[in-house]
Order: C-alpha cells, then sequence, then structure tokens
C-alpha cells in the first residue's frame, strides 16, 4: 500500500527530517509511527498528503509515485486517502454534516447518498445525533470523531492520523484507538504517528519506530 | 455546474460576512464606473451635437465691393446647380450691415457712422444633409474665384471641435482606466481579505482534495459579483444625474447645442458598462484567488 524508497527530506542547509528512509506498509495493515519530536514523523506524513515533495527517494501509495503527481492530480489522491490530525481541522462555519459530506459533494455525489453515508459514518463514531452541530458546540473529543467520520466519508484505502489523542484525556484517546481498530479490520490500512506508548501497548500493532528520520528500533 | 454553485453560495455568505468592507468595494468600482459612464454619456452627446452641427454646415462666401451683377448672377447660378446645395442666400452690403446692427445694437451708432459700408456682400450657401462632405470641394473652388474675398466654411471649426472631442475622448478614457483600475485593485484587495479570513478552511479543503475550482471559485464569482455590482450601481446613479440634468439643463442644452433632449447611454453602451464591471471584477477576483492553494 506505502512504499518510501532511499526516501530523504531536508530543510533549510540541509537539515535532514527525513534520511534514506525505506518502509512497506502493506494493504490493511495497522502501523504505529513513533518516536521523539523531530524524529520525522510529521514529515513522512506530509510527504504522504503530498504536503512536501521529497528531497531524494521516492514514495508511492498504491502504486502512485506521489512526486510525480500535478496538482489536480494531488487533489484527487487526497480525496482517496482519509486523514486525521491533532487539531481536528473541521471548519469552523460548516455543521457537522457539511464537514463530513463535503468531499461528497464536491464529488458530485446524490444528496440522498450523501446524507445517508454521513449518518452511517457518524454513527459508526457515535454522532449521529450531533448532524446539526457546529464544530465549536463540540467537545475536543466529539470534533475528534467528526474529523474521523470525515475520513471514512469517502470510504478511503488509507488513513492517516497525526497525533490524533495529542489533544484528548486518556479515556477519550483509548475510545479514538477502538475506532481505528474497528476502521482497520474493515480492511482499511491504517498509519497512526503517535508517541503515547501506553495507546501503542494496548492496541498492540505493528510499530515503526523512527529517530533523526531514520527507521530503527524503539529504545 | 456543481462548482459554479458551490462557488455561488460561498461567494454569496462571504461578501455577507464581509458586510462594509465587501461594499466599500462596490462602492469604489462603482465610483469608477459612474466616471466612465460619465465620460461616455457627455461625450456621446457632444459628438452627437458635433455631428448635427456637421451636418447642417454653411459655407459663406465673402464678395469684393467691385464685384459687379453679372459675376455674382453667374456665381449664384453655379452655386444653386451644385447638387451638394440646399440652398442660396445672397446678403448685400446692406442687408449685412443691417444684420450687424440688429445683432450688436449698443454698436449700431458705429456702424452708422462710418462714411463707407464696412461689410462685404455674400451668399449664405445651405449644404444638403450629407453634403458637408462635399463643403471642402466648393469651398476651394471659390476661393479660387477672383470675385470672391474670402469663404468662411462651418467645417474648418466643427473639424476643430471634432478634434478637441476626440482629445476629450482620450483624456477622459484614460482617467476612466486609472480609475476602473484602482476599483480592480480594490476588489482584489477584499477579495484577498476574504482570502486571508478563509486561510484555515482553505487548508482544510485542500487537504481533503477539493478540486481547484471549489478553492478558488468562490473568489472569482466574489470579485464579479462586486464588479457587475458597482457597474450597475453607477448606472443607476448616473441614470439619475440625467433625469436631473434634464429636468434642469434641458432647456438651456437644447438652446445651445441646437439637437434634442439629452441623450443616455444606449442600451449596448450600458450593457458594454455592466459586462465591463463583470469582467474586472471576475480578473481581480481570479488574480487574487491564485493564493487559495
Amino acid at each position: 500500500m506505502i512504499e518510501t524508497r532511499g526516501l530523504s527530506k531536508t530543510y533549510g542547509r540541509g537539515v535532514y527530517a527525513l534520511r534514506d528512509l525505506t518502509l512497506t506498509i502493506d494493504k490493511g495493515e495497522f502501523v504505529f509511527l513513533t518516536g521523539p519530536s523531530g524524529a520525522g514523523k510529521t514529515t513522512l506524513l506530509r510527504l504522504l498528503l503530498v504536503q512536501e515533495r521529497p528531497t531524494e527517494g521516492e514514495v508511492t501509495v498504491g502504486g502512485r509515485n506521489l512526486a510525480r503527481l500535478t496538482a489536480a492530480e494531488v487533489q484527487a489522491y487526497r480525496r482517496s486517502v482519509g486523514f486525521v490530525f491533532q487539531d481536528f481541522k473541521l471548519v469552523p462555519r460548516k455543521t457537522v454534516f457539511e464537514n463530513v459530506s463535503f468531499v461528497m459533494r464536491v464529488l458530485g455525489t446524490p444528496v440522498e447518498v450523501q446524507r445517508r453515508r454521513t449518518y452511517q459514518v457518524l454513527k459508526q463514531v457515535g454522532l449521529q445525533h450531533r448532524l446539526q452541530a457546529y464544530p465549536a458546540e463540540l467537545s475536543g473529543g466529539e470534533q475528534q470523531r467528526v474529523a474521523i467520520a470525515r475520513a471514512l466519508a469517502n470510504e478511503p484505502s488509507l488513513i492517516l492520523a497525526d497525533e490524533p489523542t495529542g489533544n484528548l484525556d486518556p479515556d477519550l484517546s483509548v475510545e479514538i484507538m477502538t475506532l481505528f481498530r474497528d476502521i482497520n479490520a474493515s480492511g482499511t490500512t491504517v498509519l497512526v504517528a503517535t508517541h503515547d506508548r501506553s495507546l501503542i501497548t494496548l492496541t498492540g500493532r505493528r510499530v515503526v519506530h523512527l529517530e533523526h528520520g531514520q527507521a530503527g528500533a524503539p529504545a | 455546474m456543481r462548482a459554479l454553485r458551490y462557488a455561488l453560495d460561498e461567494a454569496l455568505v462571504s461578501l455577507g460576512r464581509a458586510g462594509r468592507t465587501a461594499l466599500m468595494a462596490t462602492a469604489t468600482i462603482g465610483v469608477a464606473f459612474f466616471v466612465l459612464g460619465g465620460f461616455l454619456l457627455v461625450l456621446t452627446n457632444l459628438q452627437r451635437v458635433v455631428e448635427d452641427w456637421a451636418s447642417s454646415a454653411e459655407l459663406s462666401i465673402y464678395l469684393h465691393d467691385e464685384t459687379d451683377d453679372e459675376a455674382r448672377d453667374r456665381m449664384a447660378e453655379r452655386l444653386a446647380g451644385d447638387p451638394a446645395v440646399a440652398g442660396v442666400e445672397f446678403i448685400s452690403k446692406a442687408q449685412a450691415r443691417g444684420r450687424f446692427q440688429r445683432d450688436f445694437p449698443e454698436l449700431a451708432d458705429v456702424a452708422e457712422a462710418l462714411e463707407e459700408n464696412p461689410f462685404p456682400a455674400s451668399f449664405e450657401v445651405r449644404l444638403r444633409d450629407g453634403g458637408a462632405d462635399d463643403a471642402g470641394a466648393i469651398a476651394a473652388a471659390m476661393e479660387g474665384d477672383p470675385s470672391v474675398a474670402d469663404v468662411r466654411y462651418d467645417r474648418r471649426w466643427l473639424s476643430r471641435l471634432s478634434a478637441l472631442v476626440a482629445g476629450v475622448r482620450v483624456a477622459g478614457l484614460a482617467v476612466a482606466l486609472v480609475l476602473v483600475l484602482g476599483a480592480a485593485l480594490t476588489v482584489m484587495a477584499v477579495v484577498r481579505l476574504s482570502l486571508q479570513a478563509r486561510r484555515d478552511e482553505i487548508d482544510i479543503m485542500l487537504l481533503v482534495g477539493a478540486p481547484y475550482a471549489y478553492l478558488r471559485g468562490p473568489f472569482i464569482v466574489e470579485g464579479t459579483l462586486q464588479g457587475g455590482l458597482g457597474a450597475t450601481l453607477a448606472l443607476v446613479v448616473l441614470w439619475g444625474g440625467h433625469m436631473a440634468a434634464g429636468a434642469g439643463l434641458g432647456l438651456t442644452w437644447q438652446a445651445l447645442a441646437g439637437t434634442g433632449a439629452i441623450a443616455f447611454l444606449s442600451a449596448w453602451q450600458a450593457l458594454s458598462l455592466i459586462l465591463a464591471g463583470l469582467v474586472v471584477g471576475a480578473l481581480a477576483g481570479m488574480v487574487a484567488s491564485r493564493g487559495a492553494r
């Protein structure tokens, strides 16, 4: 599903955020990306979302070389990937329904299908009763669940999550991880960047440890 | 179509949120188009007057005092036979002095006191509609006649007036274009402000894979709406001004210009102004929305 070969990313005067990273994540896998701050977790996710381009090497997702995508192709690719961030990234002036159904709207999905699918994914995250609420009216945990629902709406084959529990208390964090595990159980590849070892231990899945931009064994 | 509808919805919401700022931008573009439309209105009417005057232009052919009756009759016949001539009137020296005394009563005594009548006899030649173009040839032929002292030809000063109107048109258009450019920059600034205010939202839309038509479309439509509204507003105010001017200055204008009432812009001119507003706004929105990526 995800393959990186000799992937490097430098910033400024040759400071490596990622260095010669070679990594393979199979379809349907659940992988934790861990490591200390500055290890390159976020950089890898940014490369996978094509927010950055590699300095060297290549990164492919589902056979697509991300460095070769045009601007329009990048947008089409992003529509096939679900993402979840620490700060939720919900559009404040749109309701829960509008936030979740946006990609379907853009793709011209019939309104009835949009409604049905939005309700379905919100039910999956336990928020079907908050369809008309605005993000500001929701708790942090609820906002993150809306973000997960949005990521699921378009039935992506890959979900990327960057510190998805960073702003949540331990109980909510477990709840969110359980959701990711359920999503993965339905066949979706999930890559979660986190430095929360307790969650990793609790979930018990493959761990890729990054240190100084390179994959290695955890300390 | 879907993207256009989305862009329109979002643009209306954004304009509503921008409130006074959007209103200011619309007013600025309105002022620019008011000036442009005003120039167009004034120039159209001036042009009409010049054309009216040109079509009814006259030739005045002044004769030497020693011209005998035979030469005068020959000339009258020659002029009357010209197809470009609608009518010929002979003004004798005495009639010319009488006309001067009538037109300038305060100088009537001076004209009377002169021992010799200084006013020359003349032919006043009225030209047919459209015959004004042939007037130059008639004037040139008459100037070669030994009986003729001078030929005064309205067309000469009309040409100068026409050139002046053309000069005013160029200057006016230059001023209006500068104003329109200023208005476009204002629209750009407002669209940019709106874009900055929604930066986070645009970043999120980028991340969820929104196509560029969805990202930039609302800003282009926002600029287009502001431009079109501004130009329409300018036309409405111009129409009001035209009605007021017609009521206050209509008779004076008719007396001065000798033409009908002050005309408003033609339908295609009005339509062109609105279209120009839409295009200016759209271009400003398009340039400003380049930041949405």
